[in-house]
């Protein structure tokens, strides 16, 4: 068991900066806020037994140092975005409290915990029917009726599908996100072509939402506030560069079928 | 009265809809989902109720995210789970995205059929609407990270 301050060897303390570093990695590659990085990741080195730590967080990659009796190990990791995954966040999270409970105590034990972490999902069609449901509840709290409701649900599932497919084939985000909000915008409106309700444009507006990059836009005001500022700026863009490309698959859409979702 | 209940009931149960669909885009553990739900539920019909006697939207968008951080707090150091977990997915619903699509529209229309009174200003009131409800969405979950647990980690 290391206290606070011991003395390391310069193995044990090459060792303990790798589990750090990777730490950091898959906390950053699964979406979580800087602050939540830097604090894990410090956390679990001062229950490891390093002086300090020290990190540099940048969107591409995380640079780590730790201290130990005048002995600096510095190391780089590459972060290559992943998806947001909160199960790895929360596996992560526990590990680090079982680090400071003393449960886990050296750097072999923390690596085996992360290792046997396997990110979960849940089942592909019960996404796309969930999503389906969530944009026409939707359409119903911005006031719509129920042909609008059930056109929302048919044109965010197709579009939860279609989104599902492209990321499979690991096509870029950009060109995902302007795919399916062409198509879902396309089946939506259908509601305005035939007719179906009083307020058509509502499926519209809808049954894109699936597409809201909610948390970028979140960490990215997140990051900000609490002061890293490069950190959020860059997510910030993600999420504006994310919209517009979903804008240009709606506008697309709308061009083609001659329906312009909104009446002034 | 009757009729304001019965409204509140129909928000809360559809909003708590998208806040679980979109937790399980974010892979949320299945056992915490039901907080997720239990948020957005909580959070769409508290922000509809404070509209109804007149706070304007955006404020109420800022109380209720700051309650709802507040709230998870605890949550999060009982279930021993980072907040962004739970909270981001019970703000879902409250994403202005009729305002944000309004926005779009009346600014392309603008650029295709030339620039109206009426759709200038529907594209700056409804874009104001939708960066100030943002804001205040994000602003009010940062309030207990940013007021109380300045130094120490929530969980």
């Amino acid at each position: 068991m290391q206290e606070q301050g011991a003395l390391l060897s310069r193995e044990e303390q090459t060792k303990i900066t790798r589990v750090l570093v990777r730490t950091a990695q898959m906390l950053a590659q699964c979406g979580a806020e800087s602050r939540l990085i830097e604090q894990t990741t410090c956390r679990v080195g001062a229950a490891l037994g390093v002086e300090s730590v020290e990190m540099a967080i940048s969107p591409s990659a995380v640079v780590l140092t730790t201290l130990n009796h005048g002995s600096c190990i510095t190391t780089t990791r590459r972060i290559h975005e992943l998806g947001i995954n909160m199960h790895v966040l929360c596996a992560i999270q526990r590990i680090c409290i079982l680090c400071e409970k003393r449960l886990l105590t050296t750097a072999d034990d923390v690596n085996k915990h992360l290792s046997e972490i396997k990110p979960f999902r849940y089942n592909r069609w019960l996404v796309v029917f969930m999503i389906g449901l969530s944009c026409g509840a939707f359409s119903l709290l911005f006031g719509g009726d129920w042909p609008v409701f059930f056109t929302t649900c048919t044109a965010s599932a197709v579009g939860m599908f279609v989104r599902q497919e492209i990321a499979h084939r690991h096509f870029s985000p950009l060109i995902n996100f302007a795919t399916t909000a062409f198509i879902a915008t396309s089946i939506a409106s259908m509601a305005t072509v035939y007719h179906w309700s009083e307020q058509p444009y509502l499926a519209m507006a809808a049954c894109v939402l699936l597409l809201v990059p909610g948390f970028p836009l979140v960490n990215a005001l997140f990051d900000m506030v609490k002061g890293y500022f490069n950190m959020g700026l860059a997510r910030w863009g993600t999420a504006t560069l994310l919209t517009l490309s979903a804008t240009a698959g709606i506008v697309l859409a709308m061009k083609l079928t001659g329906v312009w979702g909104w009446n002034p | 009265m009757m009729e304001l209940l019965r409204a509140i009931i129909f928000d809360a149960f559809w909003s708590a809809i998208p806040a679980v669909g979109f937790a399980m885009i974010f892979a949320v553990p299945p056992r915490m989902l039901k907080y997720c739900a239990a948020g957005g539920a909580f959070a769409h019909s508290l922000r509809m109720l404070q509209i109804h006697f007149g706070i304007p939207i955006e404020w109420a968008t800022f109380i209720t995210t700051t309650l709802i951080g507040l709230i998870f707090v605890y949550v999060s150091r009982r279930l021993l789970a980072p907040r962004p977990v739970f909270t981001v997915a019970s703000i879902i619903p409250m994403i202005p995205g009729k305002f944000a699509f309004n926005t779009i529209i009346a600014v392309l229309s603008m650029n295709s059929g030339g620039v109206t009174d009426k759709l200038l200003q529907a594209s700056i009131e409804n874009g104001l609407k939708t960066l100030f409800i943002l804001f205040a969405l994000c602003f009010g979950l940062a309030v207990p990270s940013l007021f109380i647990y300045r130094n120490r980690p929530i969980v």
